[in-house]
């Protein structure tokens, strides 16, 4: 609790402008051991819109996303130069806290990974960890983040049961509740619809679509359909670097780079 | 065609030999494992009754059982696993999750590997120099500890190897909700490997519960009841190894009953491993 309230001063003190982007990257270059994996990547990422990055494997796409909640930072000699701005803060500065940078910018991966406990202590989980809530609370928050995550109708009779039972599209939608039981400001998701069938795929498209009116989305993506389908604006990588961000719909209707059009009528990737 | 189907043939008959070569190695490996359970059931069954649990090891020639030993066998194998499996399930998570890549961590998994497979009479000479040789007194804790150190470097193992099957998704997963790594491993990652730790645990006491050597010079033996720690006492697998070594026949039968007791115990253990990991695995899928 003291921390939230730490943050909405901070807030109040460095106020951005209404038009400020949620996460502003600049100069970010990347490095495995010493590797560049990206170079000098700098992008506008607005509030409560999504943004797609696409580009094929390889292109540093994932390890971008990876940088937002400083993930990466779990692996050894993998190291981040240049500013990420989330709200104007650099969280790449050490002094950043992890706690509140992750609150604030939850994850979903590709693969559902529920943990090994109920549906209901899946989401609870994570709460626990940040606010001391009542149980008839926790139990509001739960179903708060099961129905925006469009679950609670297919869970709410078994909420006891192990959440490894789901399938794996309903594990998914598991993890995105997860993640949003937080109320965090960023949704970053990793392939999230790479391990699920076409149905379940669809289900997680029109959830995004809910999502974006409360959350700013980064998705990262295989699958340009997709990122046409859903996204407002869309990135193109290749080989570490940005080659071109713009509206969804210039892309993937004028691109202004030869590169882009290429991989996006698929000649290349 | 012709060509095709000589070569399926060659396909087919290399497949047949090699069907044929396991079977065989196989069936080479199972005629001694009947053959030692066969001979331990029959010999063992004759002088299986009720008072081989109740009554207390006899002078030879007179009736008696293996009470005082099974309770010294339990006990000292308890103490053993109350000593060696959280610090084995500890020394195991710190391998897996804290040193993983490390050179540190390495060269601790290279030497708990060498500890895992060193002669368990190295291990009961240990701790009769170091313990044994200083109180001047045989004891059922010193017994204990021998069997502690066979029950480390199993449990370390086992524990190191499930928490490496856990996917490293499931770690961001939780880091990523800001939970702090200590919390993680707790909560998350040694729930997850529940069923693989417990079989590790399971598997040590398997390993203990036939051991004698680690024993013979340090709980020794005792022919009498006995529930002092710091005094000698009896163990199954010892009063064996003596009672076979008599020439009366009345401890023969005694040592076969406790022999078979002992490998179904064993068995009924690795069972039960099995049946936990086999649980295990349907549920992470």
């Amino acid at each position: 609790m003291t921390d939230s309230a730490a943050v909405s001063t901070a807030h109040a003190v460095a106020a951005p402008a209404p038009d400020a982007p949620k996460i502003a990257v600049r100069n970010l270059d990347f490095f495995y051991k010493d590797f560049r994996a990206l170079k000098g990547i700098s992008l506008d990422i607005p509030t409560r819109q999504v943004t797609a990055i696409i580009g094929p494997s390889g292109c540093g796409k994932s390890t971008l996303l990876r940088v937002l909640n400083r993930i990466y930072a779990i692996y050894p000699k993998l190291q981040a130069r240049g500013e990420v701005l989330l709200d104007g803060e650099n969280i790449l500065d050490p002094h950043y806290s992890l706690n509140r940078l992750r609150s604030k910018v939850g994850m979903v991966f590709q693969k559902p990974v529920p943990f090994p406990m109920s549906i209901h202590d899946n989401i609870a989980y994570g709460i626990r960890h940040h606010e001391k809530l009542g149980r008839a609370e926790m139990d509001a928050r739960v179903e708060q983040a099961l129905r925006q995550a469009a679950l609670w109708d297919e869970v709410k009779d078994k909420l006891k049961q192990n959440a490894l039972g789901l399938s794996g599209g309903q594990q998914q939608r598991l993890c995105i509740a997860r993640a949003i039981a937080l109320r965090p400001d960023v949704l970053l998701l990793d392939e999230p619809t790479s391990a699920l069938d076409p149905i379940a795929t669809g289900r997680i498209e029109q959830l995004i679509e809910e999502l974006k009116r409360d959350y700013t989305i980064v998705i990262v993506t295989h699958n340009m359909q997709q990122a046409a389908r859903c996204s407002d604006l869309t990135a193109f990588m290749y080989l570490g670097e940005l080659v071109e961000f713009d509206r969804t719909e210039t892309i993937f209707t004028r691109p202004a780079k030869r590169q882009t059009e290429d991989y996006i009528t698929g000649r290349f990737g | 065609m012709a060509g095709s189907a000589s070569l399926y043939r060659r396909r087919a008959i290399k497949n047949a030999l090699a069907l044929g070569l396991g079977v065989i190695a196989t069936l080479f490996g199972l005629f001694w494992l009947v053959w030692i359970l066969g001979v331990t059931f029959i010999r063992g069954i004759d002088a299986l009754k009720p008072a081989l649990f109740t009554q207390m090891t006899p002078p030879p020639g007179a009736d008696g059982g293996l009470a005082n030993a099974f309770f010294g066998s339990m006990l000292m194998s308890l103490m053993a696993l109350a000593i060696g499996a959280p610090i084995g399930v500890c020394a195991g998570t710190w391998l897996a999750e804290y040193a993983r890549r490390t050179r540190l961590g390495g060269t601790i998994r290279f030497l708990n590997d060498i500890l895992l497979s060193a002669p368990s009479i190295v291990l009961g000479l240990f701790v009769y120099t170091l313990v044994v040789a200083h109180t001047r007194q045989f004891s059922a804790l010193a017994g204990a500890l021998a069997l502690a150190l066979l029950v480390i470097p199993v449990v370390v193992r086992t524990t190191d190897e499930m928490l490496q099957l856990v996917p490293s998704t499931m770690r961001e997963a939780a880091l990523s909700l800001g939970v702090p790594q200590w919390k993680m491993v707790l909560q998350i990652l040694l729930r997850a490997s529940r069923a693989g730790i417990v079989t590790g645990i399971l598997l040590a006491l398997a390993r203990i519960s036939g051991e004698t050597a680690p024993l013979l010079f340090t709980a020794l033996n005792n022919q009498f009841w006995s529930a002092d720690v710091t005094k000698p006492m009896a163990s199954v697998p010892v009063v064996i190894f003596q009672f076979a070594m008599s020439p009366f026949e009345s401890w023969h039968a005694l040592a076969w009953a406790g022999a078979f007791v002992v490998t179904l115990f064993v068995l009924a253990l690795s069972l039960i491993s099995r049946f936990l990991l086999a649980r295990s695995k349907v549920t992470h899928d």
